[in-house]
């Protein structure tokens, strides 16, 4: 029952890990680089939530959504700083700079908002239901929920919408997208802010979860975000969430069969592994 | 400015080199202060582990930024043996061949990945090392860390001062410039600087890139692990917080900040940024601030590094890596003849 009870566990984390590395694909697919500062979008759309929590009352939807256009909105500044001049310039010119953004944002943070750990609002006050002897919090059903609900909206603003199909074009080939008449700079900044929205909002899921948010959690949110997409393969977003999935559970049943300490070995073994035995992620097409 | 220096150095190579050693040798007289002194100690630190980095990043052109992974090994390596009453000086090349064998270990399965792939790898392999050191606990001392490791003796003298402990890695750096810059000017340097500017074209000359990216990942790691044994008895002390990704970072952005593919670059850089963090130090959390506007500011300003030619690829970003074809990079390369 212990280990069943792990895989819940599991499953729920694994779908916070897996809104955060469908937003991370989002912003790969379309930027085109690869990102450090992800996991202070995660930080700064949680403590964005903390304050609403505080000023708005424990009103989830109201923070999701305010929490969604902050993150957006901190996105937009990153994507001045560090992408948009170096779009045709060599990689490591801006994963440099997201490397200095994150230093900034995590140290700003820390300045503005203390370096103590700050109590999130409990919600459901751990209720929870009985499934042939397992329990499962509603918190959880309701973070695998919101989950579910922002990715199949996602899929269907991509799939069905104009803007979904811009995004789409410019995350396959810019220099196509560009002929055929789509305004490449716009769309890629609003891709971006997409992207960085959803992992405003997993931040504030993650906060929601351990009740507490923390200057420094963003630096292992974002790399459990780029791990779950690199694993999944890079910029597919069915990937990106069973990527993220998967690197929850085996780090709740790595808890589950080892020590609490070693979760994060897991995790990454996992992911050498993988990238060893199949360089391309789990759903990548190869030569990508 | 930086050309001026460049060419003055050009005229005057071998005056200036002499006098940059005679001013290094006598430095440690000159300065009284201990807290002092010991910044320039962590400045020569930093100049091995950025000098590592850069032969890894710099010179072939792999990724690797989980540089700090190698340095535990390193620093571990000499505070565990240490307690077997081994001499210090013996376990300062050993910890160095204990992480070059682990260089290999991690460049086997990783010699088909390349950019990305590689940077995530190093980067998951340098989180997974932390966290064994910080739950292997009978081994590593766990969250206490390990205490009392033991400085060696120098001409009698035990070097427990840091004006003491300076000549003994100054003598490192030494030996760490001055071998990469004979290993750079070899047929192994100009192998891995083929591999950097275009695997496909170095291998249609019959470069062994699998065999020369190992060396490449030996070499770097070799010196990172030279570098963090000598950091652990200066410091008397290691626990598995030094080595956090964050610190991998820092030494990424000495190199960046001092030009990657430059021998000096790596110098500048951990001289730069070690004083800009020591400086900045009144102002306490903030500093990490400056230190990160230091950073975006030079990708904006300068991306090759204060060091590195304003004639190279990246300076002339987009437009230059575009238009010239391969043969013109190669040839305008700084230390490509």
């Amino acid at each position: 029952m212990y280990i069943l009870e792990q895989l819940v566990n599991g499953l729920c984390q694994g779908s916070i890990y897996a809104l955060m590395a469908i937003g991370y694909a989002v912003i790969y697919g379309v930027v085109g680089l690869v990102t450090f500062t992800y996991g202070e979008i995660i930080m700064m759309g949680s403590f964005s939530a903390f304050y609403y929590f505080i000023a708005f009352g424990d009103n989830l939807l109201f923070a999701l959504v305010a929490g969604f256009i902050t993150a957006a909105l901190v996105g937009v500044i990153v994507h001045k700083v560090c992408y948009q001049r170096f779009l045709d310039a060599p990689r490591y010119i801006s994963l440099i700079c997201t490397i200095g953004m994150s230093m900034f944002l995590k140290n700003f943070a820390t300045l503005v908002f203390g370096s103590e750990m700050k109590g999130m609002p409990t919600f459901f006050e751990g209720k929870f239901i009985s499934l042939a002897g397992i329990r499962i919090n509603y918190l959880q059903l309701m973070i695998m929920g919101i989950v579910i609900l922002f990715s199949v909206g996602l899929t269907v603003f991509l799939k069905k919408t104009r803007i979904g199909m811009k995004l789409r074009a410019v995350s396959q080939d810019k220099k196509a997208a560009a002929l055929v008449g789509i305004n490449v700079k716009n769309t890629t900044l609003l891709g971006n802010c997409i992207g960085c929205g959803l992992g405003g909002v997993a931040g504030i899921l993650l906060g929601v979860y351990y009740n507490s948010v923390l200057p420094t959690m963003g630096g292992m949110a974002g790399l459990k975000a780029f791990s779950a997409m690199v694993l999944g393969g890079l910029g597919s977003i069915t990937g990106a969430a069973v990527g993220g999935v998967v690197i929850g559970v085996t780090e709740n049943l790595g808890i589950a069969f080892a020590s609490s300490g070693l979760r994060d070995v897991f995790a990454f073994a996992l992911l050498v592994v993988v990238l060893i035995v199949r360089p391309q992620g789990l759903f990548g097409k190869k030569g990508n | 400015m930086i050309d001026k220096i460049k060419n003055f150095y050009t005229q005057h190579k071998t005056l200036v080199i002499l006098g940059l050693i005679v001013m290094a040798l006598i430095l440690p007289l000159l300065i009284q202060k201990s807290s002092i002194m010991s910044i320039i100690v962590k400045m020569l630190f930093y100049v091995i582990l950025a000098s590592s980095l850069n032969i890894i990043n710099g010179y072939s052109g792999q990724f690797n930024i989980g540089h700090a992974g190698f340095v535990l090994i390193g620093s571990y390596t000499l505070a565990i043996l240490a307690q077997l009453n081994i001499s210090v000086w013996i376990l300062y090349p050993l910890a160095g061949v204990v992480t070059a064998i682990l260089g290999l270990l991690i460049a086997l399965p990783t010699l088909r990945l390349r950019g990305i792939y590689l940077a995530l790898v190093t980067l998951g392999f340098s989180e997974i090392l932390r966290l064994v050191a910080l739950n292997w606990t009978s081994l590593t001392g766990g969250p206490m860390g390990i205490k009392g490791i033991p400085s060696p003796w120098l001409f009698g003298l035990q070097s427990t001062k840091p004006h003491i402990y300076y000549y003994i890695v100054l003598a490192f750096v030494i030996i760490c410039l001055f071998t990469s810059y004979r290993v750079i000017n070899s047929k192994v340097g100009r192998a891995w600087m083929s591999i950097r500017e275009d695997d496909h074209a170095a291998m249609s000359l019959g470069v062994d890139i699998k065999k020369y990216k190992a060396i490449n990942f030996m070499f770097g790691a070799f010196w990172a692990g030279v570098g963090g044994a000598l950091m652990a008895p200066f410091y008397k002390f290691i626990d598995s917080t030094m080595f956090s990704l964050d610190e991998g970072f820092n030494i990424l952005s000495m190199v960046i900040i001092g030009g990657q593919g430059t021998l000096i670059g790596p110098v500048v850089g951990s001289v730069v940024v070690n004083s800009i963090t020591e400086i900045f130090r009144f102002a306490d959390e903030a500093r990490l601030l400056v230190y990160a506007i230091l950073i975006i500011s030079m990708m904006w300003i300068r991306p090759q590094g204060l060091a590195g030619t304003s004639k190279s690829v990246i300076a002339n970003r987009g437009i230059g890596s575009k238009k010239t074809n391969i043969f013109t990079r190669i040839f305008d390369k700084k230390g490509v003849k």
